[in-house]
């Protein structure tokens, strides 16, 4: 029962990570830094916790907020730039966060024992949870809380005026800034949605697996958040949660018993819903599909 | 001053390397333009091509160098027909996507045939380096250089004086005018595709004898590097790629005397952020803008 919570846990946390994906790439933007964004704000939440003994919630306000200021300082230089320049100047800066917690050491005594980030060794024994009591039950609640007000939030987003305007520089750029569209604007306000969004995920990831290092916030972790929301397609906030499920769930856990040649098959396998859907697993066609189906279903109860 | 000078001769060294990776990621990109983060993997399936050949039948640095290459366009063939080709035009973050599962996928394999975490990989020479004056240089590494010089002029001569490099201009330009007037794009790419990995593959090879080793790790050192110099030189500027990793080199060899190696990998993604704020078409490249298809949200 404890491997599906922790199972769960994990869907939940990198869900938030794509979701941060998912608000830049609103915009028609594709940002690798997203990792990085993640990386602050699951070592500045642990070093608040553990180090200062805040509460949780606080802790996890602080770094989204640090994460969102992060993005929108990123964002006013990097957004100059478009297409692949961005991707890779996006990677640099999230390969240069990485580094630099590589070459972060800030300790104290605390008993016995040092804590805080210790350079390439990482940051050890952040024990939140267990110090205060937390079961595997009460972590997943909580972080299903977070999951679903940030999606909540998105999908409301989507529906106003805000999200039509995201969606409308997405498409075209040219026609968005001819309507009177401040393109900057909205590029770098998503960016810091995406940054606050991302932040919050870190400040959990760095609790529930009590011990995080610098190789877990490189490249690979900013492809997986772009990943997730392109493979679940941009038609609203589901398709990441669908695709964290599908590659979490499925292809990693539920793949898992095939052991060293699940990466050969993991590959395969995205290649090929990419190649069958390249708009998504929920793309505008499927949304409809279903529209039709349940409002079929509505009209027989009505009859 | 010797220092100096010996941190500019070695930074140029290293960089001809990078200048060489550069140079099959820039043939891509300027054809294709997407992203394809395969192209380090593909390279390390060819050495690992070759240090089973070197370690179990105990082939010569020559034969080693011709089945890694060979190796590395197979595999490069097989990132494309699977990641690029069936992936309609404005799908390319869907290519970016796949082209990063494949990754996964080549590392994997290569950690299934050859289990253990490094492999001995042939050196191309042996012996003391040369002195010239106070100065010390190895003979792979002005190898190396030589390559790199070398295979840019054969690169810009295909390009611009035969059929093929026509051909591929034509589709960097326009790739439907191209097929309207009868050259197989399909085809084409593949094959330029193929020649961007198998430059990749001599520029692992020289790499990997310098270092006389092999790892899985191998394949994304090999994309970063060639990437960062690419974006520095120029988005598909082929003199520019090689300038841009020259430019790498030295930056990163500056930064190791005086700062620490933990900063050198810090300081060239430092010198790329800032690069592509101030100058974003790098040093050769177009004004930025004109030549930048958008990977656009599909």
């Amino acid at each position: 029962m404890d491997f599906y919570l922790g199972l769960i846990q994990i869907i939940g946390v990198h869900t938030l990570l794509g979701l941060s994906a998912y608000c830049v790439l609103l915009t028609g933007q594709v940002s690798l830094a997203q990792a990085g964004f993640f990386a602050i704000g699951a070592y500045v939440a642990g070093m608040l916790t553990v180090l200062l003994h805040w509460p949780l919630v606080l802790a996890l306000i602080v770094s989204a907020i640090l994460g969102g200021a992060m993005a929108c300082a990123v964002g006013f230089p990097a957004l100059r730039v478009k297409g692949l320049m961005l991707v890779v100047a996006t990677a640099a800066f999230g390969e240069a966060v990485r580094l630099f917690f590589f070459n972060f050491t800030y300790q104290v005594q605390s008993g016995a024992i040092l804590l805080g980030p210790h350079g390439g060794e990482g940051f050890r024994q952040i024990r939140y949870f267990p110090e205060h009591g937390w079961g595997t039950l009460d972590v997943v609640l909580f972080i299903w809380t977070i999951v679903v007000l940030v999606m909540a939030m998105l999908w409301w987003m989507d529906r106003s005026r805000v999200g039509a305007v995201l969606r409308a520089v997405g498409e075209d750029e040219l026609a968005a800034q001819s309507t009177g569209i401040n393109i900057t604007a909205v590029k770098v306000s998503a960016m810091t949605i995406g940054g606050i969004i991302a932040g919050i995920g870190g400040g959990i990831f760095a609790h529930y697996t009590t011990h995080i290092e610098h190789i877990q916030f490189g490249i690979v972790l900013a492809t997986f958040a772009i990943a997730y929301p392109i493979l679940g397609g941009l038609s609203n906030v589901f398709g990441t949660l669908l695709a964290v499920i599908f590659i979490q769930g499925l292809l990693i856990e539920g793949l898992r018993f095939l052991g060293d040649w699940r990466n050969l098959l993991f590959g395969g396998l995205i290649v090929l819903a990419m190649n069958i859907r390249p708009r998504g697993l929920l793309d505008a066609g499927v949304l409809m599909t279903l529209k039709r189906l349940v409002s079929r279903n509505g009209e027989r109860k009505g009859a | 001053m010797i220092d100096l000078v010996q941190n500019t001769i070695d930074g140029v060294m290293i960089g001809s390397s990078y200048g060489l990776l550069a140079l099959g990621f820039t043939l891509i990109f300027g054809v294709m333009r997407r992203l394809n983060l395969s192209y380090g993997p593909s390279i390390m399936i060819g050495g690992y091509v070759g240090t089973v050949l070197y370690v179990q039948y105990g082939a010569g640095p020559l034969a080693v160098a011709g089945t890694m290459i060979l190796g590395a366009a197979i595999a490069g063939i097989y990132v494309e027909r699977l990641c690029f080709a069936p992936m309609r035009m404005g799908a390319g973050i869907a290519s970016m996507v796949s082209s990063f599962a494949i990754w996964m996928q080549l590392e994997q394999a290569a950690i299934l045939v050859l289990p253990r975490h490094t492999y001995p990989f042939p050196p191309l020479t042996t012996g003391a380096p040369l002195e010239w004056g106070p100065f010390l240089l190895r003979l792979d590494h002005l190898i190396m250089l030589g390559c790199a010089l070398g295979l840019t002029a054969a690169i810009q001569f295909a390009l611009y004086r035969t059929r093929f490099g026509l051909a591929l201009r034509a589709i960097i330009g326009n790739p439907v005018a191209a097929h309207l007037v009868g050259i197989n794009v399909s085809v084409a790419v593949m094959l330029a595709f193929a020649a961007a990995s198998a430059i990749g593959g001599v520029a692992g090879f020289l790499v990997l004898s310098v270092d006389q080793q092999v790892t899985p790790m191998f394949g994304m050192w090999a994309t970063l590097k060639g990437l960062i110099a690419m974006m520095i030189g120029g988005l598909g500027s082929i003199p520019g790629a090689i300038l841009g990793g020259l430019l790498l080199g030295v930056v990163e060899a500056h930064c190791q005397w005086y700062f620490g190696p933990q900063i050198r990998d810090l300081a060239a993604y430092i010198v790329l952020f800032v690069f592509l704020l101030v100058h974003p078409g790098g040093l050769l490249g177009r004004a930025p803008g004109s030549d930048i298809a958008a990977p656009r949200t599909p």
